[in-house]
């Protein structure tokens, strides 16, 4: 069997659950959040500290966290090696993949690190 | 940007105050209506995905009108996230 060396979980049938997986994870957080803004018309700092500072809130922003990582990385990959091929970019297109890969990586491990930092810095 | 508001949000009351009234600007708000308007259709896609993964409307038929649900359905919750922006 081929396996892939870029991809999330080097099997396409991981990657396909996680990227549904984590899909789950992300829309209950989203419509969470939603609802609760919706919910709270006149949201006050005490209100707000007050939800991040629980623990299960702590638990599911992380969970959101680590599921944006794997949605995004999951996502960005299936684009880049659909898209930049050498079909579409000739002989430059294992460089310039590589490279917006490692662009997209940096910035989600970036995002995933700084999202800790805030969880737990409150 | 999302994660510099929610850090400024939660970091002091007044960081919150300053997260509070920059959203009130007109340009913030199109952004903000923007941002969520991908973020639902995105989601309504989604699910979309999900629903033909278990096998329901994977036929030519059933793949054209679900696309001009999700476009339906999401056309509403942008208008209503409008609604509720302003």
């Amino acid at each position: 069997m081929v396996t892939n060396v870029t991809n999330f979980s080097r099997s396409g049938l991981y990657d396909w659950m996680a990227q549904r997986v984590s899909a789950v994870v992300l829309a209950a957080y989203f419509l969470f959040l939603l609802g609760y803004m919706v919910a709270t018309p006149e949201l006050t700092y005490a209100d707000w500290h007050g939800l991040f500072a629980q623990g299960w809130m702590r638990i599911f922003s992380l969970l959101a966290i680590v599921a944006l990582s794997v949605h995004a990385w999951v996502g960005m990959w299936t684009i880049s090696t659909d898209y930049l091929t050498p079909m579409a970019l000739g002989k430059s297109a294992t460089a310039v993949r590589f490279l917006f890969q490692a662009v997209c990586g940096i910035a989600m491990f970036a995002f995933f690190v700084w999202g800790v930092q805030i969880l737990w810095g409150i | 940007m999302l994660l510099y508001a929610l850090d400024l949000s939660l970091v002091s009351e007044d960081g919150f105050e300053q997260v509070k009234a920059f959203l009130a600007s007109p340009l913030a708000k199109l952004v903000s209506w923007g941002l969520l308007s991908a973020l639902l259709y995105h989601m309504v896609a989604g699910v979309r995905h999900l629903i033909m993964d278990m096998g329901i409307g994977e036929t030519l038929e059933g793949g054209k009108l679900g696309s001009k649900i999700v476009i339906a359905v999401s056309a509403v919750l942008i208008v209503l996230a409008g609604v509720w922006v302003w």
